[in-house]
């Protein structure tokens, strides 16, 4: 093979792996947050199931929407004169956003790291093959989905918090209204988990199941969670409950499990759809080197996926930590009730978004899940600054990946 | 971005911006906790002073401004924190108004304080009993109105279910009650001046009134306070 192609191969996985890494290494903090905030586990525990369920979700359904990335958005039919101009534009592409995510990391600006790949890839695709080599259609409906996905996340949120709100805290005995409820809160929970990725693994190299069989696993393991959630509730001993405080503080207790299974359901939601954003331009280079031209019908190798799973697992072993400790002291304003409710629609949007192959931001769908709970007045004070603030960030991320994708491609085609 | 208070962190997460993180209610009870912390003392101060005890009453006095200082620092910086942008479950002129009479307790007991200690009046024997029973329920008043505060917590948990405010409510009643009693004494206090106007020199006459006065409009303000507070949950 020729050296140059080794080079330039070598560095794509180089990049790709640290883009994984500071995806894992900040996005951590939104699943696990709330959940160290609350006390329920330690930062220890949280990097460790952190870690699981987003290696899974990267390896399992991370496949949609690296497709996405790969070839949804700039055409690579287009290059099959020349490889090698797609192969330089795709490292353009991922280093540009690599660039824009350490800056704005380094600066705290609240930017999506799928919004700077997807800006990063128009840049490249206009100025290697013009306007009409993107493909408009998807950006706009990948536009969509960034506006959509987080008022989809406040909606949601807005709808679970206020079912705990009328079958627990609106009754006149709210504990016993507890125990009563959590089974069916089980049961709704785990049966919407495992139902949605049930339906995300179709269309991946993973064997499916048929429906019914999907449904019926679904269901026996439900009712199984279901009935132990009973037995343990029955089980817990709340301690002294003289004071409405007491009951409140049992009641945000027995949540707590329900909020960690709901981090999980996070975790495995944002490795499904952001490990996209560092493999996604990878596995086009991988393509082009592997055969020396663009096929037609290209796949994405497992090795790749979990490379990009390896990526975020070290990112939140090395640096995660440290930003779970700091966000969980921040945001302990969110109870167990409130961060289950805000965690279950973001994960359950993510995933959706994950399956239709949209690279949306979990970050911004959480913002909003949090908001839409601050409207069914679950959380005091919320600030809506942040709105017009995500905002300004998403109309700059995409124009600035784009110029810096474009210039640097500039760049290496002179080189080269 | 927030509170600016500590170092620059290197990471993106606006879930953490996304809401105030000290919440405006609990502020609102560490207000309250100063107040609680001043009718504290003005309580006991008040009787030993109609008692004719002057010892003490220039620390108390000391005390009680430190104090009600602290408490202007919770509410400055509580009132200065309050964007347009922020979103409460309460109105937030409501909220504000329940602060600013909550305030106004300590700005009066301050000035209450200051002025016993600049003249010690001596209250009549006969008249003691009057005023200290008048003090008492002022006091009652205000730890009503406590109660009533404090029910704050349980509202925001809950997010303000209708079984939390009607307990609010019941609190609200007590304080009105108090209040009511309050005045009664007041009243009697006042007669009971007039009663000796001939026997007392003008000079005392004119501060026993404004010290049932004064005294008074503490349990006024805890009213106001109680009825900013209903204002603010009824939906």
């Amino acid at each position: 093979m020729d050296p140059t192609f080794i080079l330039i191969g070598g560095s794509t996985v180089a990049i790709a792996f640290y883009v994984a890494w500071s995806i894992g290494a900040n996005d951590v903090a939104n699943s696990m947050g709330t959940s160290v905030g609350s006390k329920a586990i330690s930062i220890r525990q949280a990097i460790l199931i952190a870690g699981i369920f987003e290696f899974a979700g990267a390896v399992l359904i991370g496949i949609h929407v690296t497709k996405t990335i790969q070839n949804g958005i700039v055409d690579p039919a287009l290059f099959s004169a020349d490889p090698s101009i797609y192969v330089y534009g795709m490292l353009a592409a991922l280093l540009a956003a690599a660039v824009w995510i350490s800056i704005s990391t380094y600066f705290s600006l609240p930017i999506s790291t799928s919004q700077s790949i997807v800006g990063a890839l128009i840049g490249f695709g206009v100025v290697a093959a013009g306007v009409s080599a993107v493909s408009w259609e998807k950006i706009v409906q990948i536009g969509e989905s960034w506006i959509l996905s987080p008022i989809a996340g406040a909606a949601l949120a807005f709808f679970i918090f206020l079912i705990i709100k009328k079958v627990i805290f609106d009754t006149s005995k709210p504990f016993e209204s507890t125990k009563k409820a959590i089974p069916f809160f089980t049961f709704a929970l785990v049966s919407v988990i495992l139902f949605s990725i049930f339906k995300s693994l179709e269309c991946t190299d993973f064997p499916t199941i048929c429906f019914s069989t999907a449904l019926e696993i679904t269901l026996v393991i439900s009712i199984i969670s279901a009935v132990l959630s009973y037995v343990l509730v029955n089980r817990y001993n709340p301690g002294k409950m003289e004071t409405d405080q007491d009951v409140y503080r049992s009641i945000e207790h027995v949540f707590i499990y329900l909020q960690i299974i709901t981090a999980c359901f996070v975790a495995f939601a944002h490795g499904s759809n952001d490990v996209a954003n560092a493999i996604g331009p990878l596995a086009a280079v991988i393509n082009v080197l592997q055969s020396g031209a663009i096929e037609s019908v290209i796949g994405v190798p497992l090795w790749l996926v979990v490379l990009g799973g390896a990526g975020i697992v070290v990112g939140l072993a090395t640096w995660g930590y440290k930003v779970i400790g700091t966000i969980g002291k921040k945001i302990t304003e969110i109870t167990p009730t409130r961060g289950f409710s805000a965690e279950f629609s973001t994960a359950l949007v993510v995933l959706v978004c994950s399956r239709l192959g949209l690279p949306v931001s979990t970050s911004q769908v959480l913002v909003g899940s949090v908001i839409g709970i601050g409207f069914a007045k679950g959380i005091v004070a919320v600030d809506l600054k942040i709105i017009k603030r995500i905002m300004t960030c998403w109309i700059i991320t995409v124009p600035v990946s784009a110029a810096t994708a474009a210039i640097i491609f500039i760049c290496l085609k002179a080189i080269v | 971005m927030g509170e600016k208070l500590e170092e620059k962190d290197h990471f993106r997460a606006p879930v953490a911006d996304t809401f105030r993180r000290k919440s405006p209610f609990s502020q609102l009870l560490e207000h309250m906790g100063k107040v609680r912390e001043c009718i504290d003392i003005l309580g006991d101060g008040l009787v030993g002073y109609y008692k004719g005890d002057y010892k003490d009453f220039p620390v108390l006095a000391k005390k009680v401004s430190e104090i009600e200082h602290e408490a202007d620092l919770i509410k400055s910086n509580l009132r200065n924190h309050l964007p347009n942008s922020l979103f409460m479950p309460v109105d937030k002129g409501k909220f504000m108004w329940a602060l600013r009479e909550q305030d106004a307790i300590l700005d009066h007991a301050e000035n209450l304080v200051r002025m016993l200690d600049m003249r010690h009046t001596k209250i009549p024997k006969e008249l003691q009993d009057v005023f200290i029973n008048h003090a008492k329920l002022v006091m009652k008043t205000v730890e009503a109105m406590e109660d009533a505060v404090c029910n704050i917590r349980d509202l925001v948990e809950t997010s303000f279910v209708k079984r939390e405010r009607e307990q609010t409510k019941q609190f609200i009643y007590k304080v009105h009650e108090f209040e009511w009693k309050a005045d009664k004494a007041k009243y009697e206090a006042t007669k009971g001046i007039y009663k000796f106007e001939k026997k007392l020199d003008p000079m005392d006459v004119y501060h026993l009134l404004k010290i049932a006065d004064w005294v008074d409009d503490i349990a006024d303000h805890a009213e106001n306070v109680a009825d900013w507070l209903r204002a603010m949950i009824a939906k």
